[in-house]
C-alpha cells in the first residue's frame, strides 16, 4: 500500500516542473509535499493521476504501475478547487461517491457520514453556489473521501481556510491515517503544516530537495532559543553577543541559534541585563528554516 | 426476404435474453473475456457504469433546469400554434350579407352562392321585407348589397361596386342572369350557361404523386426541428464542458474515469434528452394535426417521419463530437459565441441549401451531393426522401458514411479535449493541440 513516484521529469517548454522527482508515501503516514508556488507540487500530483503526460518515470501503487482500476480507490482534491456550481451538495458528493464505483444506497450514506465530518451537513439541501468558498472547500474533501479512498492525494487543502477549517482539515487527515492509509498532501504555507506531518518533502523547481520525518528535521542543526524581555521590543540586547546570532525578532520575542558548541548561559544573563526575562526556552527548528536551508544548501 | 429481418431480430432479443440469464458463456475462455471487458468499458453496461453515471447526471441536471422547462414548453407552443392556427384560418371564411326583396327565382339563388363559393366568401341570403328596409339596413351595414325581385342590385356607395369583389361579382351575375332570361332564356338554362359544367380532361403525362406536396409540408418542419436541435444541442454540450472547464470540476471527473466515458456518458445523456425532446414535439404535432384534421399530416408518409427522427439522431451523434472538442479548447464561458459560430456554419448551410431545394421541383445534382456528406446529409439526405429520389440502399449508404466519419471525429475530438481540457488561463488554439499530436 506504498505509492512511489520514480525519476518523473516533465517540462512545459523551457520551464522545468518534474526534474527526476522520486518520493514514497508509506500506508498510515501524513506526508507534507512542500515548496513554493510553482515548484512542481501540482504537476506531480497530478502525475499520479494520470492528468499530466511523463517525459520520464512512473508512479506506481503497491508495485505496479497506476491504471484506472487503481485511480477509481484514490482521493484528490484538486489545487483548483471545482464541484458543479448549480447541483444539490449532497447529489454532488453522491454523484463522485458512484463514479468511485459505490452502490446508490452505500453513496447516500456515506455522502451524510462526510457531510457531517466536515461541518455542513446544515447546506446538503442547498446547491454549491450558494456555499462560502470555505464551506465549498469542505464539500471538495468530502467529496475526496466518500468513497473511503486507499490513497488520499490533496493539492493545497488548507489555503482558503479558515482556523477551524485548517483544524478540521488537520484532523481528518491524522484519522485517515491512522486508519492505514496514505496521504500525500502539498502547501507552500510551511510553518501552518508542520504539526499535521509525520514527514515532510520539500521541493523547488522539479527537485526533491529535503525529506525526512518532521521530528528529525526540527531537531537536526543547532539549538535554538526563544527569548523575551519585559520592556524591549526591538531586542537590540542580543545583538553582537558571542557565541549566538539573531534570526528574528517578532513583536519583542527574539528567536537565536546558538553556534557549534557554544553555551546558552551567557545569553540568559545578557537578557536578564536587558531586563526582567518572561521567557527562555529551547524550540524546535521550523520547517521554513528548514526550507531556507535546503535551498541555500542547494543553490 | 420480407421475414428475414423481423426474424433475425427476434432471435437476436432472444440470445441475448437466454445470455443474461445464463451468465457469461462458458466457452469463451478467460483471457478473451477480460479482453473484452477492457473493450467494452467505455461503452454502456448500466446506469451504474461510469458512462451510464454521467449520462443519467447529464439527463437530471437537464430535466431539473427551468431554463429547459420553460423552453420546451414555448417550443410546444409554437408547434400547436403551427398546427392549429391554419385550420382555424381554413375554417373562417368571411361572410357578406346580401338582402334579398322580392323572390329570388331558385337558379339565381344557386347562382349568387356559387359566386360567393368562387370568391372564397360564404354568402347568407336573407330575406327583407320591402325596398326601404333593404335601404335602411345597408345605411346600418347590416348588408352590403340587396337584390330588388331577382332585378336590380341597391349599393350603400357605387364605389363598393369598384371595390368590393364580391359585390361586385354578385351585381354581374344578378346583370347577366335576369339579361339571358330578358333574351328569352328559362332560367334553367341562363343557369346553366353561366356555370358550365366541366369537361372531364385526360392528361398525357401522369400527375405528380399526391403526397410529394404533403411530404414535402412534413420535411419543412423536419428540417426546421433537425435544425435547431442540433445547434441547441451542440451548444449545451459545449457549454457543459466549458462550465466543467471553467470551473476545473473536470480535473476531479478525470481523475476517476476516463475522457472518453466522461465524453460519452455526456453525448448519450444529452441525446437522449435531445431524442426525447424532438419525438415530444413531433408525436404532439402529428397527433394534434390528425385531430384537428390538418394538412400536416394528412398523407405524411411514416417513412418521412420516421427518417426525419434517424437523421436528427445521426446529425446528433456527428456533430456533439465537434462541439465537445471545442469545449475543451474554451476558458470562459464568454468564448462559448466565439467558438460555437463556425460549428454552427456548416449547419446553417445544409439547412438553407435544403430548405431552397425542397422549393423546387426537382432537387438538384448539388443536392445530391450534399445528401452523402456527412456534415450536411442530414439536411440534404430529408429532402430526397421527401421527394423520393433516392433509392433505400442510397439512404443506408449515406448513413452508413456519417457513422465512419462519427467514429473518426469522435477520436480526433477525444484527443483535442483531453489536451486542451488541464489547460487553462487563456483559450487553447487548435493547432497547439493537434501540433502537439505531430510532435
Amino acid at each position: 500500500m506504498t505509492l512511489r513516484m520514480e525519476g518523473l521529469r516533465l517540462r512545459y517548454g523551457d520551464v522545468v516542473a518534474l526534474d527526476h522527482l522520486s518520493l514514497t508515501v508509506p500506508a498510515g503516514e501524513v506526508v507534507g509535499f512542500l515548496g513554493a508556488n510553482g515548484a512542481g507540487k501540482t504537476t506531480a500530483m497530478r502525475a499520479v493521476f494520470g492528468l499530466v503526460s511523463l517525459e520520464a518515470g512512473e508512479v506506481t501503487w503497491q508495485g505496479a504501475r497506476i491504471g484506472p482500476d487503481e485511480r477509481r480507490r484514490f482521493g484528490y482534491m484538486p489545487e483548483e478547487r471545482g464541484l458543479y456550481p448549480g447541483m444539490v451538495v449532497r447529489e454532488q458528493v453522491e454523484y463522485l461517491a458512484r463514479l468511485h464505483g459505490m452502490s446508490a444506497p452505500d453513496a447516500k450514506r456515506s455522502a451524510a457520514v462526510w457531510l457531517e465530518r466536515v461541518g455542513v451537513a446544515d447546506r446538503a439541501g442547498g446547491k454549491v453556489e450558494a456555499l462560502s468558498l470555505g464551506n465549498q472547500q469542505r464539500v471538495q474533501l468530502a467529496a475526496a473521501l466518500v468513497h473511503g479512498p486507499e490513497l488520499l492525494v490533496l493539492d493545497e487543502p488548507m489555503s482558503g481556510l479558515d482556523p477551524t477549517g485548517v483544524e478540521v482539515i488537520g484532523q481528518v487527515l491524522a484519522e485517515e491515517a491512522a486508519s492505514g492509509r496514505g496521504v500525500l498532501f502539498s502547501s507552500h504555507q510551511l510553518d501552518l503544516v508542520e504539526h499535521v506531518c509525520d514527514s515532510v518533502a520539500i521541493i523547488d523547481h522539479g527537485r526533491l530537495v529535503v525529506t525526512g520525518r518532521v521530528d528529525d528535521l526540527a531537531t537536526g542543526g543547532n539549538p535554538r532559543l526563544v527569548v523575551r524581555v519585559e520592556g524591549d521590543r526591538d531586542g537590540s540586547w542580543a545583538r553582537a553577543l558571542p557565541g549566538a546570532h539573531v534570526i528574528g525578532v517578532e513583536g519583542g520575542t527574539v528567536r537565536l541559534v546558538l553556534d557549534e558548541g557554544a553555551d546558552s548561559q551567557p545569553v540568559l544573563a545578557a537578557a536578564m541585563q536587558a531586563g526582567p526575562v518572561r521567557q527562555f526556552g529551547f524550540e524546535r527548528r521550523r520547517l521554513s528554516e528548514v526550507f531556507r536551508e535546503a535551498l541555500a544548501c542547494a543553490t | 426476404m420480407r421475414y428475414v429481418i423481423p426474424v433475425v431480430a427476434v432471435l437476436l432479443i432472444g440470445y441475448r435474453l437466454w445470455r443474461r440469464r445464463q451468465g457469461q458463456p462458458p466457452w469463451l475462455l478467460a483471457a478473451a473475456r477480460a479482453r473484452l471487458a477492457r473493450r467494452h468499458r467505455t461503452r454502456w453496461d448500466g446506469p451504474s457504469s461510469p458512462v451510464g453515471l454521467v449520462a443519467a447526471r447529464e439527463i437530471r441536471e437537464r430535466l431539473r433546469s427551468r431554463a429547459f422547462r420553460i423552453g420546451t414548453g414555448l417550443v410546444l407552443l409554437v408547434v400547436i400554434a403551427g398546427v392549429i392556427i391554419p385550420v382555424l384560418r381554413q375554417g373562417s371564411h368571411p361572410h357578406e350579407n346580401v338582402g334579398v326583396v322580392g323572390t329570388l327565382s331558385a337558379p339565381l339563388r344557386q347562382a349568387v352562392l356559387a359566386v360567393g363559393a368562387d370568391q372564397g366568401v360564404e354568402i347568407d341570403l336573407t330575406q327583407v321585407p320591402s325596398e326601404s328596409v333593404a335601404d335602411q339596413q345597408l345605411q346600418a351595414k347590416q348588408i352590403n348589397l340587396a337584390i330588388v325581385d331577382g332585378q336590380r342590385v341597391v349599393v350603400k356607395s357605387a364605389s363598393s361596386l369598384t371595390g368590393d369583389r364580391v359585390v361586385a361579382a354578385v351585381a354581374q351575375t344578378v346583370a347577366l342572369q335576369s339579361g339571358l332570361q330578358q333574351a328569352g332564356l328559362a332560367p334553367e338554362q341562363a343557369a346553366a350557361l353561366l356555370h358550365p359544367k366541366v369537361l372531364p380532361v385526360t392528361s398525357l403525362e401522369p400527375a405528380a404523386p399526391p403526397a410529394n406536396r404533403t411530404a414535402r409540408v412534413t420535411t419543412t418542419y423536419g428540417l426546421i426541428l433537425i435544425y435547431i436541435l442540433l445547434t441547441q444541442y451542440g451548444t449545451w454540450i459545449l457549454m457543459g464542458v466549458v462550465e466543467e472547464k471553467a470551473n476545473r470540476v473536470v480535473e476531479v471527473l478525470l481523475s476517476t474515469i476516463r475522457t472518453s466515458q466522461m465524453l460519452t456518458g455526456k453525448v448519450v445523456g444529452l441525446g437522449a434528452v435531445a431524442l426525447a425532446q424532438g419525438t415530444l414535439l413531433v408525436t404532439v404535432a402529428l397527433v394534434l394535426a390528425a385531430a384537428v384534421g390538418s394538412d400536416l399530416v394528412k398523407g405524411a408518409a411514416p417513412v418521412v417521419v420516421v427518417s426525419i427522427l434517424v437523421w436528427l439522431v445521426l446529425g446528433y451523434i456527428f456533430y456533439c463530437w465537434v462541439y465537445a472538442a471545442a469545449g475543451a479548447l474554451a476558458s470562459r464561458q464568454e468564448h462559448v459565441q466565439s467558438l460555437a459560430f463556425p460549428l454552427q456554419v456548416p449547419i446553417l448551410f445544409g439547412y438553407i441549401v435544403s430548405l431552397t431545394a425542397l422549393a423546387s421541383q426537382h432537387p438538384s445534382t448539388f443536392i445530391h451531393v450534399l445528401a452523402y456528406l456527412p456534415p450536411t446529409a442530414p439536411f440534404a439526405m430529408s429532402v430526397l426522401v421527401a421527394d423520393s429520389a433516392v433509392a433505400w440502399w442510397q439512404v443506408v449508404i449515406s448513413a452508413a458514411l456519417i457513422i465512419l466519419a462519427t467514429v473518426g471525429v469522435a477520436r480526433l475530438a477525444t484527443t483535442v479535449y483531453s489536451r486542451a481540457i488541464l489547460r487553462t488561463g487563456r483559450r487553447v488554439r487548435l493547432g497547439e493541440v493537434l501540433g502537439h499530436a505531430a510532435a
